[in-house]
């Protein structure tokens, strides 16, 4: 048996989302997914039984963190991460590569690999295709991804070309490299910037190789939410039907249900787990935050629908008085915060499946948004897969409305937190 | 608030049974509190203190040095009745009792005045009178509450300090005598007096004045000052004292200690007629990365009294933190992995320790009252000195202060610069 199989399980007759299911190794994974960050081997204060009680099938691991600590050797000897952290399902990690290019101010990318300082002990060292996919074998996790050549999504000029390029090249060395394909399944990442051209050859050359599925790389840096929606449109008309396609760093509420209609299956961020240690709340219309003094007296639960462990015993109150004080108010809303996105994806599906999903996609944005203006690229986004939302009462003419969950993923920002604690 | 003595022994201390409500549960004593922090027990949410420490109701230890802030809401949460306050924390179903001063944090010393009595909060310094205690009380609602006390006393405290303690706690608890009709919850009258004989029996005789059914029970302070500070007392010097107390009082009311005695000075202190104590020894060893591995049961293993989770020797140690354990943290993970979230600061690491901590205190505990009830203390208390017929074993608890360095991290990424 192959360690990744795919089978789409329906598909929406009106816009480009699908359900579907795909099997690894240590769990099956109903998609489209969301898969929670953790980091250095742990979900910010939850226990791996309470992400199965939550119905987590998929964590996502760091490589570069984890190569630090515990270190790839420490990995090895316990038998991979799975054992190491005590989690039984499924894990996919990263390359490496995006976390080295934003954590280390002085990384720099040739066609050997990554150029940096290491942080252990200043040496000049290098991250190689090769040498990613080593460590990813010890690592053991179901999915892996290529190293690739990791430009700024707002860089444009020949560089986006050559990287487009190299990530072609450098798929071919870790294919070469992986050494366990009989238990892992290694997924090339498109690249191509903000340019459809080039997305579509990335695409193309990358359909050429034996891969059983697809990162979409490149996106969620800082480029405008127009160009972001096409892009995403871009690769899922020219990526295979078959097989299951990851859309690298996205994880915002809304930005989720736009690229499910834009047939994406599986979907990170750490935002979920970042913004509750802020003490800040997931809720369909964006997001709580729980320090404000309204909270104070409010005796209701975060959301009064939400089946968590959280919402059963804990008000607003209570939460308001622990949050960002107590560290348990940290694991209560991470746990909130989870919850809240395995909903979200497990609703779509079953949406997906009683192809009902144009109508949850309205209903979803009209909630979301209630009395503000829905931002004119969600409209377009939705227009360009067949779905219309209704006219907002007053005509709004502003273009790049921010996200109603406030800021923009900062993945950096946290990044260099975790070092700067370490 | 009911206490009944099942027996007393020279040798074992007392086995007791306390209910605090008519309808509630019974608890056997030596009972051992759960010490909370805002209301939660330290790291662990309702649902993994369910799961996976006990299912069986619990009396939570609420600090109003944690809790100060929440007295507007609670007073708001308890006005609709049928919910009270361990609802409000999110534990309901468990019984609370209402501290001034957290014991698993060193309490400052410094504040005092003539009226008033420091509270030291998260915020810093909150000045409470007598009638705002009594305030505070009644929105709070606690099942049980400790009469106004102040406790700044240790062994070094000098005469004119310890005679000041027992004066000021007198002149706060006659308001709280007077005043006390306005709150339904149980009054333990507090005993202070440092390590001075004749100021702790005049403490003593304050409470003894009072009329039948003033208060439910006594709360034994100003011997420590909280958190590390009740780790290291010269019990030599402290169970004189407490025999001296304890002699004074009748039988038929509980008496409480808090604090993070070590677990040697804990049997004595019960062999000595305490009845209640808390978790906040198990908190203080999680919050220094110690997982608590001593012996209560005979057997011919070796054993340590901790396990050093910041020691590097563990790093690839995959065997659980102690040996037939069966706690989640020893049935599912290692000391490596342990040892790894000590290193990254990840916040699994100080709930996986809780977990085990509790669940080996709590399993001490039930060996306690077993122990109690043969009448074999003693036993205990020499099995628990030597571990095993070694030295004496140190269960002090040091403040943890290492600096994870870079050069703990692995090579991971190590390969040369081509
Ligand atoms: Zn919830
Ligand atoms: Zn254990």
């Amino acid at each position: 048996i192959p360690p990744l199989t795919y089978k789409v399980v329906a598909e929406c007759s009106v816009s480009k989302a699908r359900a579907g299911l795909m099997t690894l190794r240590h769990s099956e994974v109903n998609t489209p997914v969301f898969m929670p960050v953790g980091t250095q081997g742990t979900l910010k204060g939850i226990l791996p039984d309470q992400l199965i009680e939550l119905n987590c099938q998929i964590l996502l691991g760091n490589t570069y963190h984890l190569g630090l600590r515990p270190g790839i050797e420490t990995l090895k000897k316990a038998g991979g991460l799975h054992k190491f952290m005590g989690w039984p399902r499924a894990i996919l990690t990263d390359s490496g590569g995006f976390q080295m290019v934003s954590l280390l101010q002085l990384a720099e990318i040739d066609e050997h690999g990554v150029n940096f300082r290491s942080p252990f002990d200043n040496s000049q060292c290098m991250l190689t295709p090769e040498h990613s996919i080593q460590i990813q074998n010890a690592i053991g996790a179901d999915i892996m991804m290529q190293l690739d050549d990791v430009v700024k999504t707002t860089t444009i000029g020949p560089r986006v070309e050559e990287a487009m390029e190299r990530t072609i090249r450098w798929v071919d060395r870790c294919i070469e490299a992986h050494a366990r394909d009989d238990d892992q399944s290694l997924f090339p990442i498109v690249q191509g910037g903000l340019d459809v051209p080039l997305r579509q050859r990335c695409v193309s050359a990358l359909m050429e190789r034996q891969v059983r599925g697809f990162a979409v790389g490149g996106l969620s840096g800082g480029e405008s939410k127009h160009d972001f929606w096409r892009m995403v449109d871009v690769c899922t008309g020219y990526l295979p039907r078959d097989k299951p396609r990851y859309l690298m760093g996205v994880g915002f509420a809304a930005d989720l249900v736009v690229c499910v209609a834009l047939g994406i299956d599986m979907f990170d961020c750490v935002f979920p787990t970042r913004t509750a240690r802020f003490g800040c709340a997931l809720v369909g219309s964006g997001q709580l935050n729980l320090k404000q003094p309204k909270y104070k007296l409010d005796m209701e639960p975060i959301d009064k629908d939400c089946e968590c462990s959280t919402c059963k015993r804990y008000t607003r109150s209570y939460l308001h008085h622990i949050a960002t004080n107590e560290s348990v108010s940290c694991s209560l809303l991470s746990i909130h915060n989870v919850a809240y996105q395995l909903r979200l994806m497990r609703s779509m599906r079953e949406a997906i499946q009683r192809d009902e999903f144009p109508q949850f996609v309205r209903d979803f944005m009209a909630s979301h948004f209630q009395s503000d203006p829905i931002p004119a690229w969600i409209r377009e986004a939705l227009a360009a897969v067949n779905i219309q939302l209704p006219a907002d009462p007053e005509k709004n003419d502003e273009q790049e409305q921010k996200p109603k969950t406030e800021k923009r993923q900062e993945t950096e920002d946290l990044d260099k937190e975790q070092v700067a604690t370490s | 608030m009911k206490f009944a003595i099942e027996s007393i022994s020279k040798n074992s201390g007392r086995l007791g049974q306390l209910r605090v409500k008519d309808s509630g549960p019974e608890f056997r004593t030596p009972l051992l509190l759960q010490t909370t922090k805002g209301g939660s027990i330290p790291w662990l949410s309702a649902d993994v203190f369910e799961s996976h420490v006990s299912r069986k109701p619990q009396v939570l230890q609420f600090t109003l040095s944690t809790m100060d802030q929440m007295t507007e809401a609670l007073a708001l949460w308890n006005c609709g009745g049928g919910r009270g306050l361990s609802d409000y924390v999110g534990l309901p179903g468990h019984l609370n009792i209402l501290l001034l001063r957290d014991p698993c944090e060193t309490t400052p010393s410094r504040g005092n005045d003539r009226d008033i009595q420091p509270l030291f909060t998260r915020r810093g310094k909150e000045s409470l009178t007598p009638e705002r205690y009594m305030e505070m009380v009644s929105s709070l609602k606690p099942d049980i509450y400790q009469g106004l006390s102040d406790a700044d006393t240790n062994l070094e405290s000098a005469k004119k300090r310890v005679q000041k303690s027992v004066d000021r706690t007198e002149k706060f608890m006659h308001y709280i005598y007077e005043h006390r009709g306005k709150v339904e919850s149980n009054l333990l009258a507090p005993i202070v007096g440092g390590y001075n004989t004749f100021a702790r029996t005049q403490s003593i005789k304050h409470a003894r004045e009072q009329p039948a059914g003033s208060y439910g029970g006594y709360i034994f302070e100003g011997f420590h000052t909280n958190g590390l500070t009740a780790t290291t007392l010269d019990s030599t010097k402290l169970l004189p004292i407490v025999e001296h107390c304890v002699k004074q009082l009748e039988d038929d009311k509980p008496r409480i200690m808090p604090g993070a005695f070590s677990p040697l000075t804990l049997l004595e202190l019960i062999r000595q007629g305490v009845d209640v104590f808390d978790t906040s020894y198990a908190y203080c060893a999680s919050f220094n990365f110690k997982a608590l591995t001593f012996s209560f049961v005979q057997d011919t293993v070796e054993h340590v009294p901790f396990l050093d989770i910041t020691d590097e020797a563990i790093k690839e140690d995959f065997t659980p933190p102690l040996g037939n354990c069966s706690c989640l943290t020893c049935q599912k993970h290692t000391r490596a992995y342990l040892h790894h979230l000590y290193k990254t600061n990840e916040l699994l690491g100080p709930i996986l320790l809780m977990v085990h901590n509790l669940h080996h205190y709590m399993a001490f505990f039930e060996i306690i009252r077993e122990s109690v009830a043969k009448d074999t203390l003693p036993q205990l208390t020499e099995l628990v000195r030597n571990q095993n017929g070694k030295s004496q074993v140190d269960y002090s608890i040091a403040a943890n202060t290492k600096v994870v360095s870079k050069a703990t991290m692995g090579k991971g990424f190590a390969a040369a610069a081509v």
